[in-house]
């Protein structure tokens, strides 16, 4: 490897980029054919952190850069590379080599060249490369992700006007990519402040993705060999609970924004437009065709979960996920002037035991009623909220099921008088602004769960 | 490659966007240069369309289409200059490339327009980083002007259509910015500006003054965000120069921008620091505001003309709660950092000129002790008080430093000192200083008098002796009188020449009239309490030495001694009377002085006061002391004053009648005819000979005051005369110090004698000395009459002529007077019919004393010398006949002065008697008179024995 390295040290430092491109690929090509899962030896990596990514080797040494025209040049060179590399193992394992982050100062350098190869690739369409980034995203840590997803977004949604069309027509080409890029915006954008609400092209693509294909959101859990134990750190194998979360707080966090926008006494900018009242209704819209997306995703998922036979062992919506989402809900609708915002709360709740319903029943979501029962004790009231942690009557237990968890969808009697039942309900002493959601035991209730 | 050969007018966005497969032709033909479908090289138009396309379309290749922008806007400066050079050839590609660089303005603009918070970071750093690019490139370049003319410079770029886009596109990009936070787009032009700095200055100044406001506050804030980054390495802040430029880079543009904007917008600037400053204050306090205070003063550091601009303001705004804030900040930090911090507030200072005084009147009262009356409002905090102490210290210390390593050896090296501004705005504050200085106040007063020795040694001469001479003027008390010694023994170590030049100074001062009358003379009291060496340490050595100074400036302080006000007057003969005179002074100014000084003495003695008549009698013994000529003019002056009409009557005079009654007028009071030539006059002599020239008066002034009349007790008289006599034997032994006391010198009584010879008869004063006939007398009877009426008007003469008398053999000089008084009282008592001579009191009480004093004088042996002890008992013929033969003696033994010898072992001259003629026969009147009233003379008759 030393005497590559001083042959590389003489050029320049597009060529040398070229040439180390070229000895990878060739040192993994005869290492696949000795053996079928061959190590990333430490030789190829530095030289890769070298000439690559432009980290110097020696201190004090002056950097290498690749000025912008030249990085344009090797981003061509890459795509092509992966586009024309017909073995599916050696593209795989020389995109990993190049792109797994290694935790050293070249990480920051990588992520952006992976920014811009996979932005290069979504716009030239290089499905090859698409699909080894779906994978990438699927082996690396949320962090890095994140990133790229964000590097995504940037490029596509924010800087470029119009090229969202780009980006809309890798549907077609890599749908893959599609499911974990969703993944990862979802990851991204959680809503929890003002940034980091999606913007609306992204929602809007988002939106149009999936409503054409539902199914979309579980590419990659059919086509992944599914371990019991999902890794922690890394993305969830479906953007599921992100599109739930979405979903939620999307009512809640729009009006957030809208209040701190008035209330900064702010006059209404350039940047501040995007929130004006009829885009904020389109945005409303899109949320719910996407919110009867998931529903109806979650609804197919019993059948794939039993065809996988994972039904009950693998929450695809973890039920660690939801805790935190319910309390951010609690939080924000103490935050906004119940009296003011009772509307978008409504939704929120709504939305929630509409999602948490169906995920139960369909074997997403796995928990007890009680579980949720004190998760969801300090909401605000909601009538149909109420409804879900109440739970429906016993039925004869499933075979298959441990006990108390309730597969089934039912349907709550209508008009079921929540405050009618206990009308002297004193209020909570802790949140004295709205009624809480409290389960009375002593109460005469059909539909109340015998433990 | 459509996209190519579309007229660049249908480049518009409802084109829809291109495949993925003819984006990477473009990119193919973008990287290549070459057309993928042709084969044929890319014309620099079609490759700059490509790039734009790339930028619409491909995200990731946005970087590289702005380079490649960058040559395109290369090329577009590139030719204009060449057209400017030689303006006949016609620009070829021009046109074309003009269009282009307009659609790349129009495509950056509908960026930055869609989306400010995502383009305008990038675009404004790539235009602006290009402009300076571009300005550097062609700096050298012949044709375009040097950077230092920033004019022409701003007129050749923003004729060019290449950086005038360039520099649209940014303006847009700062516009968009603007509302929100446009730190992006000032960081850019900061780092630019580092980067190119002097070339660069055209842009800056240009958009500097398109959004000044913006500009000043986004450069500050990211000046200090960067100076928060980098952090300030205690040590060499003071020292911004090989290291500093990497350390702390964008700080030096920062100040090169405000330099730019201080000319016009001085104003804004002064506020958006004095902004920062209060805000940094506030209570949430992040890294950013606690470092703005040090940002701030590393600003200062750099730039002096910011400084100036904020600093009075500054002082000003520092109030108890803004001290007692930035105590409570900075109590915190570790010392070393204070130390470090303290040390640059004091170069600061150093260097301050605009507001010195009021900075440090607010230093100085602030770090003054508690007083127990308290200020309204909040109290100060101790600590504050004791930085501020610290400060203080400081600063001397710092000044001092300055004051005296500004000459340094080697003088070849330092042609011009370096100048301290703090001291030179102080210097026309002297006066203030040493008025704060005197008012004694604890701590402050030893603060303030330090720095005026600082100012004094680093603007000597001008400002030492400035300071010396407020503070002699000033002084009111020998404590406070004792600061302008302390100076003078500070100064003296290094200055040479400060007490003549100080002297001067205050005669100066005096004589332009600068000094009210009450400081004049307290400026008297103070020298000659200094001269007197009684004002504590190291007043001694400063007393001799002013005493010499002083003393070469006799002619002007003796003027004084004629000053108008009294107290004036009285202060310089205090001084005078204490200064050591010079040994041999012109005699002009000895004379002048001389006169002044007697005609003080008269009008003290009018005042009866006796501490300045003590004073004024020294003086003129001093004055007579200086030569033997000196004490001639001095007695002559005495005799001649106490004599003049007006003084006379000091001395029991009766006024003179002389003068007709019409001379009552009223105007004209206070001029006296005399006192104004004496003013006036030069001259050496001035003794009234016929050669004198005077002046006469102002013609239409109205008539002279009538004199006082006042009515005196004999006591006073009596004292007046003895004090009188009693100065001139003073005077009259002046030149001779150690001679034994008791008589009068002869010469000084000859001149006596001389000046009474003068005053009393001037017409006879060069008359022979040998006695005439006593006929002879006849023809002088007009003569003898007025001379016995001065005596008699005169109760002074007859003492006057007693002590005469008394300096052997200068009454002899007299004989005129006593020629003629002797003739008119013969006269008299020839006339007289009464029967005892009780009958005419004053020509008995004459005789007497006329006998008296010439057997005093030796004129008359003694028997004949005692004669006058008959005359009370006699008749008015007797005396007569008595009288005559007294004449007939000095008839034949005249009084001259050969007779008397001189007798070294008493010291005295002697007249020998025994060697004139026979008495006997001159005695025979006297014996048959004593026979003839025997019965009452008996007692008598052995006095007369010979």
């Amino acid at each position: 490897m030393s005497d590559i390295r001083h042959s590389l040290l003489r050029r320049d430092a597009l060529s040398a980029a070229k040439e180390v491109l070229y000895h990878l690929d060739i040192y993994f090509s005869s290492q696949l054919q000795s053996a079928p899962l061959p190590l990333v030896d430490k030789g190829p990596a530095e030289l890769l952190e070298e000439f690559l990514f432009q980290v110097p080797k020696e201190r004090g040494a002056p950097p290498k850069r690749l000025n912008s025209l030249q990085e344009l040049q090797l981003l061509e060179i890459m795509c092509n590379y992966f586009q024309e590399q017909t073995k599916d193992s050696v593209r795989q394992i020389i995109f990993s080599s190049l792109f797994s982050p290694q935790g050293n100062k070249a990480d920051d350098s990588r992520m952006a060249l992976l920014g811009k190869l996979v932005s290069m690739a979504v716009a030239v369409c290089r499905v090859p490369v698409l699909e080894c980034a779906a994978f990438w995203l699927q082996r690396t840590p949320a962090v890095y992700c994140v990133r790229l997803a964000r590097a995504l977004v940037d490029d596509y949604c924010n800087l470029v006007p119009g090229s969202i069309q780009t980006l809309k027509q890798i549907f077609s080409a890599s749908p893959r990519f599609c499911c974990q890029f969703i993944t990862s915006v979802t990851a991204l954008y959680d809503l929890s402040s003002d940034d980091l609400i999606p913007p609306s092209d992204l929602l809007e693509l988002i939106v149009s993705w999936i409503f054409e294909d539902p199914r979309l959101i579980l590419i990659t859990f059919l086509n992944t060999p599914i371990a019991a134990n999902l890794p922690i750190g890394f993305l969830e194998l479906t953007p599921l609970t992100g599109l739930i979360r979405w979903c939620v707080k999307a009512p809640l966090a729009y009006k957030r924004k809208k209040k701190a926008s008035l209330s900064n006494g702010h006059p209404p900018s350039k940047i501040a437009k995007d929130s004006t009242s009829g885009e904020d209704r389109d945005c409303h819209q899109l949320y719910s065709k996407l919110h009867l997306s998931v529903l109806q995703v979650l609804m197919m998922l019993q059948g794939h979960l039993t065809e996988k036979n994972l039904y009950g062992r693998l929450g695809l919506v973890p039920f660690d996920h939801v805790v935190p989402l319910v309390e951010e809900i609690n939080r924000l609708s103490d935050e906004l002037n119940p009296l003011n915002a009772s509307k978008e709360i409504e939704l929120a709740l709504d939305r929630l035991a509409q999602a948490l319903q169906v995920a139960m029943a369909s074997g997403a979501l796995l928990c007890t009623r009680d579980d949720l029962r004190t998760v969801c004790s300090r909401l605000p009231h909601n009538n149909l909220l109420q409804l879900v942690i109440s739970g429906p009557v016993q039925q004869p237990t499933h075979g298959a099921l441990p006990p108390g968890f309730y597969p089934h969808i039912h349907t709550p009697p209508l008009g079921y008088p929540a405050h009618a039942a206990h009308p002297a309900l004193p209020a909570h002493p802790a949140l004295p602004a709205h009624p809480v959601q409290t389960f009375i035991p002593g109460m005469t209730f059909p539909y109340r769960p015998i433990r | 490659m459509s996209a190519l050969c579309d007229p660049p007018g249908a480049a518009s966005p409802p084109r829809p966007p291109p495949s993925a497969q003819e984006l990477a032709q473009e990119v193919k033909a973008f990287l290549s240069g070459v057309d993928p479908a042709h084969g044929t090289k890319l014309s620099p138009q079609e490759h700059a369309r490509c790039a734009l396309l790339l930028l619409r379309s491909l995200p990731p290749a946005r970087h590289a289409a702005l380079q490649h922008l960058r040559g395109l806007f290369d090329e577009q400066v590139c030719a204009h200059l060449l057209a400017r050079d030689n303006p006949g050839a016609p620009g070829a590609g021009n046109a074309a490339l003009e269009e282009v660089v307009q659609e790349v303005q129009r495509v950056l603009a509908e960026f930055v327009r869609a989306n400010p918070k995502a383009w305008a970071p990038v675009v404004s750093a790539w235009s602006i980083e290009l402009m300076g690019q571009l300005s550097s490139k062609y700096a050298g370049r012949h044709g375009v002007p040097h950077a230092a003319s920033l004019n022409e410079l701003l007129q050749l770029w923003m004729s060019c259509k290449a950086t005038r886009t360039l520099m649209d596109i940014y303006t847009q990009c700062l516009s968009a910015m603007i509302g929100g936070c446009p730190d992006a787009c000032v960081d850019a032009l900061l780092d630019t500006s580092v980067q190119h700095s002097p070339h660069f200055d055209w842009v800056v100044a240009h958009i500097g003054s398109s959004f000044p406001n913006t500009i000043i506050s986004r450069v500050l804030s990211c000046g200090l965000k960067d100076f928060c980054a980098h952090g300030a390495a205690p040590g060499d802040l003071l020292f911004p120069g090989a290291g500093a430029d990497k350390r702390v880079p964008k700080i030096a543009s920062v100040v090169g921008i405000l330099g730019h904007l201080a000319s016009r917008h001085s104003g804004s600037i002064k506020q958006e620091l004095l902004r920062m400053f209060h805000e940094s204050l506030g209570p949430a306090r992040d890294q950013h505001q606690k470092a703005t205070v040090p940002f701030l003063l590393q600003l200062a550091v750099m730039s002096p003309a910011l400084l100036g601009t904020v600093s009075a303001e500054l002082v000003d705004s520092l109030k108890p709660p803004v001290l007692n804030q930035l105590h409570q900040h900075f109590a915190a930090l570790p010392r070393d950092e204070l130390d470090n911090m303290v040390s640059i507030v004091v170069h600061l200072i150093c260097q301050t000129s605009a507001g010195a005084h009021r900075i440090l009147h607010f230093l100085v009262n602030t770090a003054m002790p508690a007083s127990v009356i308290t200020a309204p409002g909040p109290p100060l905090h101790d600590g504050v008080r004791e930085a501020c102490d610290r400060v203080v210290q400081l600063l001397l210390l710092n000044l001092q430093k300055l004051v005296y390593n500004r000459g340094s050896p080697n003088a070849a090296e330092a042609p011009l000192p370096r100048p301290v501004p703090f001291l030179d705005a102080l210097r026309p504050h002297v006066r203030e200083l040493c008025v704060e200085t005197l008012r004694l106040e604890r701590k402050r007063f030893l603060w303030q008098h330090q720095l005026l020795a600082l100012l004094a040694v680093y603007s000597a001469p001008h400002c030492a002796t400035d300071a010396l001479f407020h503070l002699l003027t000033l002084a009111r008390a020998p404590d406070e009188l004792a600061l302008a010694t302390q100076l003078y023994a500070v100064l003296s170590s290094c200055l040479t020449d400060l007490l003549p030049a100080t002297v001067k100074t205050c005669v100066c001062q005096i004589h332009a009239g600068r000094l009210p009358d009450a400081q004049v003379a307290q400026l008297f009291r103070n020298l000659a309490s200094v001269v007197q060496g009684d004002t504590g340490d190291g007043g001694p050595a400063m007393g001799t030495q002013l005493g010499a100074v002083l003393a070469r400036h006799l002619h002007d302080l003796g003027q004084l001694l004629l000053h108008r006000d009294g107290d004036v007057a009285e202060a310089a003969c205090l001084l005078l009377s204490v200064l050591p005179l010079p040994r041999a002074p012109a005699p002009a100014q000895l004379l002048g002085t001389v006169r002044a000084a007697s005609h003080q003495f008269f009008l003290v003695l009018r005042r009866q006061n006796a501490a300045n008549l003590g004073c004024s009698s020294r003086l003129l013994a001093r004055l007579s002391a200086v030569s033997p000529a000196a004490a001639k003019a001095v007695l002559q002056q005495l005799v001649e004053g106490a004599l003049r009409r007006g003084n006379a009557e000091l001395f029991g005079a009766c006024p003179e009648k002389t003068n007709p009654p019409e001379e009552n007028g009223a105007g004209g009071a206070g001029v006296s005819l005399l006192d104004t030539n004496r003013r006036f006059t030069a001259a050496v002599n001035f003794s009234g000979g016929v050669w004198s020239v005077f002046h006469a008066g102002v013609i239409g002034r109205g008539l002279k005051a009538p004199p006082g009349r006042g009515e005196r007790p004999p006591e006073e008289l009596a004292n007046n005369i003895q004090t009188f006599l009693s100065l001139l034997l003073r005077c009259s032994r002046g030149a001779r110090p150690g001679e034994s006391s008791g008589g009068i010198h002869p010469e000084a009584a000859k001149a006596v004698a001389a000046a009474l010879v003068e005053n009393v008869c001037p017409e006879a004063a060069g008359a022979e000395l040998t006695w005439p006939p006593e006929e002879q007398a006849r023809g002088t009877v007009e003569r003898d009459l007025r001379i016995c009426r001065r005596f008699r008007d005169h109760p002074l003469l007859f003492p006057l002529l007693r002590l005469v008398a008394a300096g052997r053999p200068a009454l002899c000089y007299c004989s005129v007077l006593l020629r003629g008084l002797l003739a008119s009282l013969m006269a008299h008592w020839e006339a007289c019919r009464d029967n005892g001579t009780a009958g005419s009191p004053w020509h008995l009480q004459a005789s007497c004393a006329l006998v008296a004093a010439m057997a005093e004088g030796s004129l008359l042996p003694p028997v004949l010398g005692n004669m006058h002890e008959l005359f009370p008992h006699l008749a008015p013929f007797e005396v007569h006949l008595l009288l005559l033969s007294l004449w007939e003696y000095l008839r034949e033994n005249s009084p001259l002065p050969q007779k008397f010898t001189f007798q070294p072992e008493r010291g005295l001259f002697r007249r020998d008697f025994s060697r004139d003629g026979d008495v006997g026969k001159h005695l025979a009147v006297l014996h048959s008179v004593l026979h003839k009233n025997i019965h009452r003379l008996g007692l008598l008759a052995g006095r007369f024995c010979p």
